[in-house]
């Protein structure tokens, strides 16, 4: 096959030109990795979360380095959005890729409220609804737990915009198709699968959390298996498309998650190694598809889906 | 900040030699980040394998094509680090960081490092020697095999005052105590560990000297775009980054990130 494979990705009205997000509060502006990175080979970057008001954020120390990850706990610093707005997204339009504002929020009034005004300038080509920031003495991520509450910010926010709104959901949760099903019903035009997954760590000198926060978000390739799992659950709930994301690092990496049912991915983590991670994968993804003589990542999406093991093979295991 | 030189650099190991027990000094073959290098910055390393975090490291020295790294094995990322050899590639994101202030007006310097902050003072010292200024080194270390490179800051002109923990070589004790006997200099220097640092920004405080102090804290992407490493900060600082008025967020402080809006700041702006 002589054509190139198009990489192009589409999230509600959102289109991409590769399917490659970089995670919020990983990438900065991107100001931060202009230099390192080409940001023209890129989909899309995530900004770090907006809230209502202005948040200092978290104590010292905020990021411990574990096997395969990191826990961070940044707690959301933020200028609040009249700040946000007035001063710093204007600083952003000169970027060469398109822009996905974050909001989050402690109720729903503030996430429709800080979505509302988000969504309507022209520098955010789409909002992601950060509805589990794990952080946050655990008030943001209550949304995310629950898909009465998800639904409830959703609709809120739906209601403010017609820009393609993602719902990224939590990984600490016992049903996680739930709340994709819930945030689908709301009316949101594509998921992120996953936030952060809960962890914490010890100083065994000083007996004590190494975590300002005590607690914090783990991500890196430890959670990758958590997070194939959570989209290939996900996918199957739900028509609408699915980031996915949680330690890619790697062409294999992209591909558990395209094959799982992700029609895009999100790199966060993977920044803070080598910057150039995501050009690789994107560069990698491309001459994969031509060697395999697939004309686009659509040929990709799911294609690992067999529901899941049928249950007569345990069906008398007692033990 | 980051500087208009910033970006990726592949360079090569020349050189890798053990100063010390677990303390490794690899010389780089490395022209543009050498030249664009100031006093007091720092290199991301990437690690080569792509399976830990990039590593923040100091540059200890730049000479020609030449720049190098001092560090000592802590974990697995410097492990990874000092297994490196000669003709080996080795990434690295930089020059990072706004680096030492070495103007040059104080014609009495005491530059203050503890442990490994002893890499981050090197390029600083040879300058303000250079500049005319009377530098004494005040290096403090747990013991005498871990105060590694005293002969070359003494070559380069510095007056030594040395300390180890434990009394192996040197006067005995913190390297601050040693600070606090000695006449008072006219600006200080420092890098090392926090508690040192806050110990030196007392000392400096109380008596008035301006003191530049250089932070280690874990980083997790090291060049601004995470806020993982931050210190709160004055908000008059010219380092603290724009943020809404105290009254909203209830502080008379803003977190500065230490890898960007640092990693050196005035020891009298500090709010730790």
């Amino acid at each position: 096959m002589s054509t190139v494979p198009s990489l192009a990705v589409r999230l509600g009205s959102l289109e991409l030109p590769y399917p490659t997000l970089m995670g919020s509060g990983c990438y900065g502006t991107g100001e931060e990795f202009a230099p390192l990175a080409d940001l023209t080979r890129i989909g899309a970057i995530v900004l770090k979360s907006v809230t209502r008001l202005p948040r200092l954020g978290n104590p010292m120390p905020r990021i411990v380095h574990t096997p395969a990850g990191m826990l961070n706990a940044i707690g959301l610093q933020n200028p609040g959005i009249d700040w946000y707005l007035e001063r710093e997204l204007h600083k952003y339009a000169e970027r060469p890729c398109k822009l996905i504002g974050s909001v989050a929020g402690f109720s729903v009034d503030d996430y429709a409220r800080v979505c509302e005004r988000l969504a309507a300038r022209a520098e955010i080509a789409a909002v992601e609804l950060n509805v589990s920031c794990p952080n946050v003495a655990s008030e943001g991520e209550t949304f995310g737990c629950d898909p009465g509450l998800t639904a409830e910010v959703v609709r809120a926010a739906r209601s403010t915009t017609d820009k393609t709104l993602i719902v990224k959901l939590s990984p600490n949760v016992t049903d996680i198709a739930a709340v994709a099903r819930a945030a689908e019903a709301a009316g949101a035009d594509a998921l992120a699968v996953i936030n952060t997954v809960r962890g914490m760590a010890i100083d065994v000198d000083a007996w004590r959390p190494r975590l300002g926060n005590v607690a914090g978000g783990l991500s890196g390739p430890a959670i990758r298996p958590i997070a194939v799992l959570a989209v290939y659950e996900a996918a199957q709930a739900v028509r609408i498309p699915i980031v996915g994301q949680g330690g890619i690092e790697t062409l294999t990496d992209a591909l558990e998650f395209f094959l799982a049912g992700a029609s895009a991915i999100s790199i966060g983590t993977a920044n803070f190694t080598d910057p150039r991670v995501p050009g690789r994968i994107v560069t990698e993804l491309q001459a994969y598809l031509a060697r395999r003589g697939l004309a686009d990542l659509g040929a990709l999406v799911g294609k690992a889906n067999q529901g899941f093991t049928t249950p007569h093979q345990y069906e008398g295991d007692e033990g | 900040m980051a500087t208009i030189d910033t970006r990726v650099h592949a360079t090569t190991v020349s050189e890798r030699r053990e100063l010390g027990p677990g303390v490794v000094l690899l010389t780089l073959d490395a022209a543009e980040l050498a030249n664009a290098t100031r006093p007091g910055q720092y290199v991301m390393a990437i690690p080569p394998s792509g399976e830990t975090a990039a590593t923040a490291l100091a540059v200890y020295e730049t000479q020609g094509k030449l720049a190098s790294l001092l560090f000592f094995t802590t974990g697995k990322r410097t492990r990874e680090l000092a297994a490196l050899h000669s003709g080996d590639r080795l990434d690295l994101i930089g020059p990072l960081g706004n680096g030492f202030d070495c103007s040059g007006d104080a014609r009495d310097v005491a530059i203050v490092a503890g442990g490994v902050g002893i890499a981050s003072v090197l390029l600083c010292a040879q300058r303000l020697v250079r500049l005319g200024s009377r530098v004494r080194l005040f290096y403090g270390a747990r013991t005498a095999e871990l105060l590694i490179e005293s002969q070359r800051f003494a070559d380069a002109g510095c007056e030594l005052v040395e300390t180890t923990d434990d009394g192996t070589r040197g006067a005995p004790g913190f390297v601050t105590d040693a600070l606090e006997r000695a006449p008072r200099p006219q600006a200080i220097y420092a890098c090392g560990p926090t508690p040192m640092l806050r110990r030196v920004a007392q000392i400096a405080n109380a008596s008035g000297v301006r003191a530049q102090l250089s932070l280690e804290e874990t980083f997790g992407c090291g060049i601004g775009g995470c806020w993982g490493c931050v210190v709160p900060l004055v908000r008059a600082s010219v380092q603290a980054p724009s943020f809404p008025p105290a009254q909203a967020v209830n502080g008379d402080f803003v977190y500065a990130r230490i890898c960007r809006e640092g990693p050196v700041f005035w020891a009298h702006e500090l709010r730790w």
